[in-house]
């Protein structure tokens, strides 16, 4: 674990308590990197502004919950981080059911949008003097005055469908006309609906709205999944980061409940985290070249990413969605059979990877269409709380893995590498050079992993109102799991902020005075997610008989027929 | 009289019929090889055959009305193979008699025009944005098109393309013959659709720009003519500018051709397969750097090299 500075400790709560000016309710210390405070809310965004302001902290996600049963009263958490001197600071305010509104903190930190935005959606708390109070989170056919997060609220309720609803869409500024982007858009694996106000090509701004994805993961967690079923549903969160999911959710459990996972445990995590970098920059690389029409890059990259997924596969027997983790280590050990194979296949990815990179580098009409396009300043991308390698490549050094250490990331320390320029070629480099980063912290991981048992012994129950904050560096940036056990055997309270959520609140600044033609590579390069499932099973529905087609068989099977010859 | 009439037509029909039946080969020709430099086995190369039969036998469904719109793709495609009767393929063009280069410039541009025009009339955003960026494209290109053949008309003293493909083969390889030849060829790349200048059709941008409400048969003879037309402007670049050796023995001479041009559809795919997109300010930027060292040429043959 890394140290932790007593004197900041006690400057945090120096500020905190200036700033409340007596209205602070308690302050505790749940964990050693995590500072609670309890705040009256009239006080809370004076409170957020000294965090902000004079200790530089990074507001990381906004939790609403409602503790009618508990407390009798709904609370806003706001959770903050400060990177380089590895603390959590929480701000906790109580909401009472009567006066449902709580001051916004969206001017001071235009990351925290889409946050106040879902907890009013979600929980019903308003945020007063929100710029931009749009509904975010909801369907645009949700009843009004339903908020799905609330205790009494049934996981499995069914709203009545409306027709003739539209999302509340901005209009173009005067002169300027639309080009939609989506909800549905060759580039785009997501439904995601960015509206493009252009005059000619030059983009003059932009109005999204997304959300057509959310499936109720916090609702189900907090409702009917209990604390060992979990994993499997965060893991399914992300078709790409989903052991990272796993890997976060059961960080935060054991924090919570103070199980430490064993150490061999916390070094396969650390091993299966890096190979997940590996597949995933390398099919984002793929994507990047794509969609600027280079499709050499994409066949190539993916061709070199096929054999880190069958690795995958031979350890957990999935290519994808692992399903190793669970609260206190793991399921499934890592057989020291394959680590020959792993560390022949690394050298190989990594040999191809030099290769592509070597080719990119020096491509003069790639550097045309990346080169100051999709600029991320370094002043937004901290306000906008930028994470992962759009921040890196904007010049703000954070990174989870170094910042919070977690698995063995504190014996096997990653080198970060950041870019100043802020732009999408930027954003290649910092990646490309993780990729090759990740293959080195993979072989360290591994010449050096314990023996030992690869899971816990959980003994007694997980105590109820316990808090766990836990984050990892996902290859598209911090996850972020926050987790209040309950009493059922189950969270009280589990939130999940995947990296893409406030990567893509900074699009419209990167895409803004750009081209039609640099805001696909723009949203590209944040890399949002995007799942693919590559086995297939049929069932002869007359005789009822499963039959499991090899991989082999099925390149035969589709070889065969893109000759044109021959059936099933 | 009447006698050459016929034959002037059916040897136009014949340059026509050829280019329509090849041009697909030669796509799928250029398919195959993408796929290898991507590591992939491919599709057979006779898949642009049966692309086009698939996509004859769909409903034909149409954006927009109008007798104009409805005939558009036929228009298109006819401009190529009149393009097809206009220029040398092998042997004298069919329809020398009809135009010089000047109706062969306005010919070749023609279908681009047409692109242009159905993606205004589709009522499509995606569509106006790839028809203007066809504008741009057709106007950075065309000069160069005519800068290159006019430095072959200014050696020759001729208007005649038959007269300055005849003229090259009696004088030989020339240098600002050769600096034409490789300015019409980068013309080439952009005409044809070709990355790194398909930023017309820019699927990853606006979904196949001004053909993106083209499905069915009207797709089947948008891609058609937009095959034939690279097989036609290749069979132009080498007969203009590379027309050696001429052995004089006819059918030798054809296959010599025919070669030269499957070379240049190489070059034409490999160069699209290791490229990115441009976008459509920096392509201009480029073309315009290309039409002015083209005038190189045109200096050149000035003072007779």
């Amino acid at each position: 674990m890394s140290t932790i500075d007593q004197a900041t400790v006690t400057r945090v709560k120096q500020v905190v308590a200036a700033r409340s000016d007596g209205a602070l309710l308690s302050a505790t210390e749940p964990h050693a990197d995590t500072l609670q405070f309890a705040i009256e809310k009239a006080a809370l965004r004076a409170v957020v502004e000294g965090l902000v302001n004079e200790l530089q902290a990074r507001f990381m996600i906004s939790v609403g919950t409602d503790r009618r049963p508990v407390t009798g009263d709904f609370a806003i958490l706001h959770l903050f981080s400060l990177d380089h001197e590895h603390l959590y600071v929480l701000l906790e305010s109580p909401v009472p059911e009567k006066d449902l509104r709580i001051e916004s903190i969206t001017e001071i930190i235009p990351g925290a949008n889409w946050a106040e935005r879902e907890f009013r959606d979600a929980i019903g708390i308003h945020p007063e003097g929100h710029p931009d109070p749009r509904r975010l989170l909801l369907a645009d056919d949700w009843p009004e005055g339903t908020y799905p997060l609330r205790r009494d609220f049934p996981y499995n309720f069914q709203p009545p469908s409306v027709e003739n609803v539209r999302p509340q869409l901005r209009e173009p500024p005067a002169g300027a006309s639309v080009v939609p982007m989506g909800p549905f858009f060759p580039v785009l694996e997501e439904p995601a609906y960015w509206r493009l106000f252009v005059e000619g090509e030059t983009i003059v701004g932009c109005d999204t709205r997304i959300f057509y994805n959310h499936r109720g993961i916090e609702k189900l967690g907090d409702s009917v999944l209990t604390y060992n079923e979990i994993p499997y549903l965060a893991e399914r969160i992300c078709g790409i980061c989903g052991f990272i999911h796993s890997t976060c959710y059961c960080q935060a459990v054991e924090k919570a409940a103070g199980i430490e996972a064993p150490r061999r445990a916390r070094y396969i995590r650390t091993i299966m985290l890096e190979l997940e970098r590996i597949h995933s920059h390398l099919l984002w690389l793929g994507i990047a070249g794509h969609i600027i029409g280079f499709e050499t890059v994409l066949m190539q990259t993916w061709r070199i990413r096929e054999p880190v997924m069958w690795l995958c596969e031979e350890i957990s027997g999935n290519r994808k969605t692992y399903g190793m983790n669970t609260v206190g280590g793991l399921r499934r050990d890592l057989p020291n059979q394959t680590k020959p194979k792993l560390l022949e296949t690394l050298a190989e990815v990594e040999k191809e990877t030099i290769a592509v990179r070597n080719a990119i580098v020096g491509d003069t009409t790639l550097h045309a269409r990346t080169k100051g396009v999709g600029a991320l300043t370094n002043e937004w991308a901290k306000k906008i709380c930028a994470v992962g390698p759009p921040a890196r490549a904007s010049g703000v050094a954070i990174d989870a893995r170094i910042d919070h250490p977690y698995a063995a990331y504190d014996e096997v320390p990653p080198q970060i590498a950041t870019q100043e320029a802020g732009d999408t070629w930027a954003r290649v480099l910092v990646r490309v050079g993780e990729l090759l980063e990740s293959i080195r912290l993979v072989r360290e991981a591994l010449s050096s992993v314990p023996d030992g048992p690869i899971c816990a012994e959980i003994k007694e129950e997980i105590p109820p109102g316990r808090v766990g904050v836990s984050v990892v560096e996902a290859p598209r940036g911090e996850a972020v799991h926050y987790v209040l056990t309950g009493g059922d055997n189950r969270p009280y309270r589990w939130r999940v902020r995947a990296p893409t959520y406030p990567n893509l609140q900074a699009l419209p600044a990167m895409v803004s005075n750009g081209t039609i033609a640099d805001v696909p590579i723009t949203l590209g390069s944040l890399d949002p997610c995007f799942s693919c499932t590559e086995r297939l099973e049929t069932v002869d529905r007359r005789t009822n008989e499963v039959r499991v087609y090899s991989h082999a068989e099925l390149l035969e099977i589709s070889r065969r027929k893109a000759r044109g010859g021959g059936t099933r | 009289m009447t006698a050459w009439l016929m034959r002037s037509f059916l040897l136009c029909l014949l340059n026509a019929a050829l280019a329509l039946v090849l041009s697909p080969l030669c796509e799928g020709i250029m398919r195959k090889l993408r796929a290898a430099i991507h590591s992939r086995i491919g599709p057979p190369i006779t898949q642009p055959y049966w692309d086009l039969f698939k996509l004859l036998g769909k409903e034909d469904l149409r954006s927009a009305g109008g007798v104009v719109y409805a005939s558009l793709p036929a228009f298109t495609l006819g401009s190529v193979l009149l393009l097809a009767a206009l220029i040398p393929m092998g042997t004298a063009a069919p329809l020398a008699f009809a135009g010089d280069m000047i109706v062969v410039l306005y010919v070749a541009a023609m279908s681009g025009i047409l692109v242009m025009l159905v993606g205004f009339a589709s009522a499509s955003p995606y569509a106006s944005i790839g028809s203007s960026r066809e504008m741009m494209m057709l106007l950075s290109v065309e000069p160069i098109l005519a800068i290159a053949l006019v430095v072959g008309a200014f050696k020759a003293r001729t208007l005649a393309l038959g007269g300055i493909v005849n003229w090259q083969v009696q004088n030989g390889p020339s240098i600002s013959m050769a600096i034409g030849g490789v300015a019409f060829f980068l013309a080439l790349q952009a005409l044809a659709g070709k990355l790194p200048f398909d930023i017309a059709e820019a699927d990853q941008e606006i979904m196949g720009g001004p053909l993106v409400e083209q499905s069915g048969p009207r797709l089947a003879l948008f891609r058609w003519a937009m095959w034939t037309k690279q097989l036609v402007l290749a069979f132009l670049l080498v007969e203009v500018f590379f027309p050696w050796p001429r052995l004089g023995i006819h059918q030798l001479d054809l296959l010599m051709t025919s070669v030269k041009v499957l070379v240049v559809l190489v070059l034409v795919a490999v160069i699209d397969v290791v490229n990115p997109r441009l976008r459509i300010d920096q392509a201009m930027g480029y073309f315009l750097r290309v039409a002015f060292s083209s005038l190189a040429a045109l200096a050149f043959a000035v003072i007779g090299k």
